[in-house]
């Protein structure tokens, strides 16, 4: 049953803002379960609530109504500081625009999640390098952010993102910045991540994208318009990866 | 809090200032006047201490002063004014009764005095007729010579020991000795001269200049006269049973009646720590005043500034909050840049005082041996600490915006 448990499980969740005293409703009525393992893309159009979604499901935003659980854990009721734990435990980002500091070498802005943990130096050190090797920066470890290719750059984000072994990655458009070879050799780089166990939920609205993915769901006006596995070409896709 | 976090904040920190060195600089200025303040404050206290310990030495930590008048005189001066003088008959007749004490001796005093040697001549001089048992107190630590001897005094001899303002002014070569000087018309042979004792809370006292008691009184007389005795416990635990001996003998002599108040005062050296006591209270009341002023102007420009930084760091503080920060996390990094900023302000004021009070002391004061050169080791902690304490208080309001910011809106910012 343990195992059987999904990472993460929404239940008729809305987000409503208040504007000049109007509601508007960037999410309406969501529900879905995302097990262990999954490759999920989430696609929509701009306006559509999928990176509301995401901030739902990242732990950045909380909903206004319905059920968020986290691991069997109520999203709802944590504080911010519970809710800064499950980020850093919990959960891998990589953002479209990279989000890394700028002033800090590639290696230090591995480490950072780290630094929240409460990792010692010296392990913080050994396990950032060892993530950096593995998604081929070796011998970009001292290297700043703006010395480094956007691809060197979103590949610095995914080794940050998977320096605390997270649930989930949490991928925000990642290729929106990239030319589309590079692009390319990131997805790449994703479905080896997910073919060795990770949980990897993508955002995007480029239907290329998403392909990558195991299940696609589509979100128009606040609502899930589908959910389908996408079992279209996996012999074919794996075989052109 | 994580010792990861912690020093993490203290890189942020160093980074931050690094990267707008002139920013920070011009920022931390009020603060820099503010521990300027606190430190010249210090200093300058330190040296009233200084100066109120070495007064005290001066005039004897065991020594009583049985006199017609108060030192700490003032509002009763009428009162004292009205008390008979203590003659010569009392004074002997106290000295020869009294027991507890190690000695006590009548002194007679004259103020306005004026010594002349050749055609130069020195004025305002305090001439003081006492016994070779002088020698005992503090007064009669002579640095040239010698002190003048019991025969001497009883056959009043003219001989004198001058003090040291007295030997530098009318001497400046140092060869005071065996000189002739005149005091009333009267020649005196200079036998010996008395240590430098003044600070500027007594720096009358190095134009005393005695001579043996029998001489005095040959030469000003004995009426019209109020003599003061000197008695010398002989040490501190002493101090208070010479006092309550002296009093009672003096009551005595002077046929003070039962109910009546004394009609003497007894002195002595602790009545100068009102004195400082009441300047110290002053260079207080001013210092605290500038420091509070420009600790607020300052605490408002690093605030300021603090808001800057915040606004600056927005989108660095939602990426840190999106990795997992906590509230404290942010927070503690901004606290330390603000304590740190003013560590820096710290640091330039006690490098700029330091210059200060080497070349005012070089310059102005080279012969005081109570203000010090250099900045006493315990106001650096001092400043360090208050510096530190400035820099939260003036980072607490954007500490706690940058620690509220939700993590969604902070990534946003562009």
């Amino acid at each position: 049953m343990a195992a059987e448990q999904p990472i993460i499980h929404i239940e008729h969740i809305a987000k409503v803002y208040t504007m000049g005293g109007e509601k508007l409703y960037a999410l309406r009525d969501v529900s879905l379960d995302i097990s262990p393992n999954e490759y999920v893309a989430i696609m929509g159009p701009s306006g559509s609530g999928k990176s509301t979604l995401m901030n739902i499901l990242g732990c950045l935003d909380t909903p206004s109504s319905g059920i968020y659980q986290f691991n069997g854990l109520d999203v709802r009721s944590m504080s911010d500081n519970e809710l800064a734990e499950i980020r850093n435990k919990e959960i891998g980002f990589v953002f479209q625009t990279f989000n890394l500091l700028a002033r800090a070498s590639s290696v230090k802005n591995v480490e950072l999640p780290l630094v929240y943990s409460g990792v010692k130096r010296a392990e913080r050190r050994e396990r950032a390098e060892q993530v950096m090797h593995s998604v081929g920066l070796g011998d970009r470890m001292e290297h700043k952010p703006n010395e480094l290719s956007g691809g060197q750059r979103q590949r610095v984000a995914i080794a940050r993102a998977l320096i605390t072994n997270p649930a989930i990655i949490l991928a925000d458009e990642p290729t929106g910045n990239l030319d589309s070879k590079t692009g390319k050799d990131i997805m790449r780089l994703f479905y080896n991540l997910w073919q060795s166990g990770n949980t990897i939920i993508l955002v995007t609205h480029e239907e290329d994208i998403a392909r990558h993915a195991r299940r696609i769901i589509r979100i128009r006006d606040g609502c899930v318009e589908s959910d389908l596995p996408n079992e279209e070409n996996e012999a074919s896709y794996s075989e052109a990866i | 809090m994580k010792i990861s976090e912690i020093t993490e904040s203290a890189r942020f920190a160093y980074e931050s200032l690094n990267s707008n060195k002139l920013r920070s600089l011009l920022t931390t200025l009020g603060v820099v006047i503010g521990i300027v303040f606190v430190i010249l404050m210090g200093w300058l206290l330190s040296g009233l201490d200084a100066a109120l310990e070495k007064t005290v030495n001066v005039i004897g930590t065991d020594m009583l002063y049985v006199d017609k008048w108060n030192w700490s005189g003032g509002k009763n001066w009428r009162d004292y004014e009205s008390r008979k003088d203590i003659n010569l008959a009392q004074a002997t007749e106290f000295c020869r009764r009294v027991t507890t004490p190690e000695v006590a001796m009548p002194i007679a005093q004259k103020w306005g005095a004026k010594i002349q040697f050749k055609n130069q001549s020195i004025s305002g001089i305090s001439v003081q007729g006492v016994p070779a048992e002088y020698v005992l107190t503090p007064g009669g630590a002579v640095t040239d010579g010698r002190f003048f001897s019991k025969s001497e005094e009883r056959f009043g001899a003219d001989v004198a020991v001058v003090g040291y303002n007295v030997a530098n002014t009318l001497f400046p070569d140092g060869d005071a000795l065996g000189k002739e000087i005149k005091i009333r018309g009267h020649k005196f042979e200079i036998i010996g001269v008395v240590e430098k004792r003044g600070t500027f809370i007594m720096d009358f006292i190095d134009n005393q200049t005695f001579i043996p008691l029998q001489t005095f009184l040959g030469i000003y007389g004995t009426s019209g006269r109020s003599l003061s005795i000197a008695i010398k416990a002989g040490n501190e635990e002493n101090l208070a049973n010479a006092r309550s001996e002296a009093i009672g003998l003096m009551r005595q002599i002077r046929n003070n009646q039962p109910g009546q108040p004394d009609d003497f005062s007894i002195n002595e050296s602790q009545m100068f720590r009102e004195e400082i006591n009441s300047l110290r209270m002053s260079t207080w009341g001013v210092g605290i005043g500038l420091v509070s002023l420009s600790f607020f102007v300052g605490i408002i420009g690093i605030t300021n500034i603090m808001f800057v930084s915040v606004t600056e760091r927005t989108k660095e503080i939602g990426i840190r909050k999106a990795l997992g920060a906590k509230r404290g996390a942010i927070m503690l990094q901004f606290l330390m840049e603000a304590a740190a900023l003013c560590f820096v302000g710290a640091v330039i004021a006690f490098a700029f005082c330091s210059t200060v009070i080497a070349v005012v002391v070089k310059v102005f004061f080279s012969d005081s041996d109570y203000l010090s050169s250099y900045v006493p080791p315990q106001l650096l902690l001092t400043a360090s600490v208050v510096s530190i304490i400035v820099g939260i208080l003036a980072g607490l309001m954007p500490a706690l915006r940058a620690a509220r910011m939700k993590p969604i809106d902070a990534l946003r910012y562009e």
